[in-house]
């Protein structure tokens, strides 16, 4: 093994690295840059602005708002995580809806809902899209105000709000 | 150029053989999906939570060209240092990626094979899936580094 090949392996591995890349970024953007379907090369992304309803009304509503009207008790809060993340701990005076078995709620949660009632619905984690795919389903089922708390249940807690957990 | 022969050479050359198809296979196959995707795979690239959002899109749409590009250099034999570490650096990336997001429990799709944000959610079979790739990787730069370094005249 001759240090000279080492090194002459190594330059050559450098130099295809780059090459691929190069190939790579000319061939994304230029194949980007003509089909019909093509997406922004730069967009701000962020879970608050997903979440807007088929006619464009934002979803997502901000922590102090969601905290004000929870001190006015304006708001029923829905929590679409699982039972058992629900037990572990919830925004107080929440009503578990899991998303996931949304079904077997109907007649206990969904039906005792007013459908002109504020309702927020969170779950837990920036990426989490159990209280946005509720909150749609809701406004399907014809509930006007809906609203989302992203990263909601992280958020509360953070912010030292008002919980319930089974110490508590 | 001569190739040095000795008993080591067969199973050498179909360890080497057999990895590089692998892993152009995996490559090649994870590509299709999201470069017809482009949309759908920034959004699996956002649910990871790592890049910054402006670096999201740029992702989507470099990346999968990248694995494409990577998996038929592996395919034709050709260019095989850069792609075959360029192919253990995205693996040890990708199990990185996975198990970040594992430790910190986020529920998402892996975008890894397809671009769907429904299916192939990660887990531990998906990084025990990864890390077996990402040592066919690190076995497939080996072999051509030993390949090419002991070459003699």
């Amino acid at each position: 093994m001759a240090p000279t090949l080492v090194r002459h392996h190594i330059g050559n591995t450098v130099r295809q690295i780059i090459f691929i890349i190069l190939i790579s970024v000319v061939l994304g953007a230029a194949v980007n840059f003509i089909r019909p379907d093509s997406i922004p090369f730069v967009e701000t992304w962020s879970m608050a602005d997903n979440l807007v309803t088929e006619d464009g009304e934002a979803l997502a509503i901000p922590l102090e708002d969601a905290a004000a009207l929870f001190a006015d008790n304006a708001a029923i809060f829905l929590d679409a995580r699982t039972p058992a993340e629900y037990e572990k701990g919830h925004i107080q005076g929440a009503v578990n809806l899991p998303w996931h078995e949304v079904d077997n709620y109907f007649e206990t949660v969904i039906m005792t809902l007013d459908p002109e009632a504020m309702i927020i619905t969170y779950c837990d984690g920036e990426a989490c899209s159990l209280s946005h795919d509720l909150a749609l389903f809701l406004k399907d089922l014809g509930f006007t105000r809906i609203k989302v708390l992203v990263n909601g249940w992280t958020l509360w807690k953070g912010h030292d709000l008002p919980v319930t957990t089974p110490s508590s | 150029m001569l190739q040095k022969k000795s008993s080591i050479d067969v199973p050498l050359t179909i360890g080497y053989h057999f990895t590089r198809l692998v892993m152009a296979g995996v490559f090649i196959y994870a590509s299709i999906d999201k470069i017809i995707h482009p949309d759908l795979f920034a959004e699996a690239v956002f649910n990871y939570q790592v890049l910054p959002g402006y670096l999201v899109n740029l992702t989507a749409l470099i990346l999968p060209w990248l694995e494409l590009i990577l998996g038929a250099c592996l395919l034709i034999n050709r260019w095989m240092a850069g792609a075959s570490a360029l192919a253990a650096m995205l693996m040890a990336l990708f199990v990185g990626m996975i198990i970040f997001n594992l430790a910190r429990g986020l529920d998402i799709s892996c975008g890894c094979f397809s671009a769907a944000p429904d299916d192939d959610p990660i887990t531990l079979l998906t990084l025990a899936r990864d890390i077996c790739f990402l040592i066919f990787s690190l076995g497939l730069a080996g072999l051509v580094f030993i390949k090419n370094t002991r070459r003699v005249r």
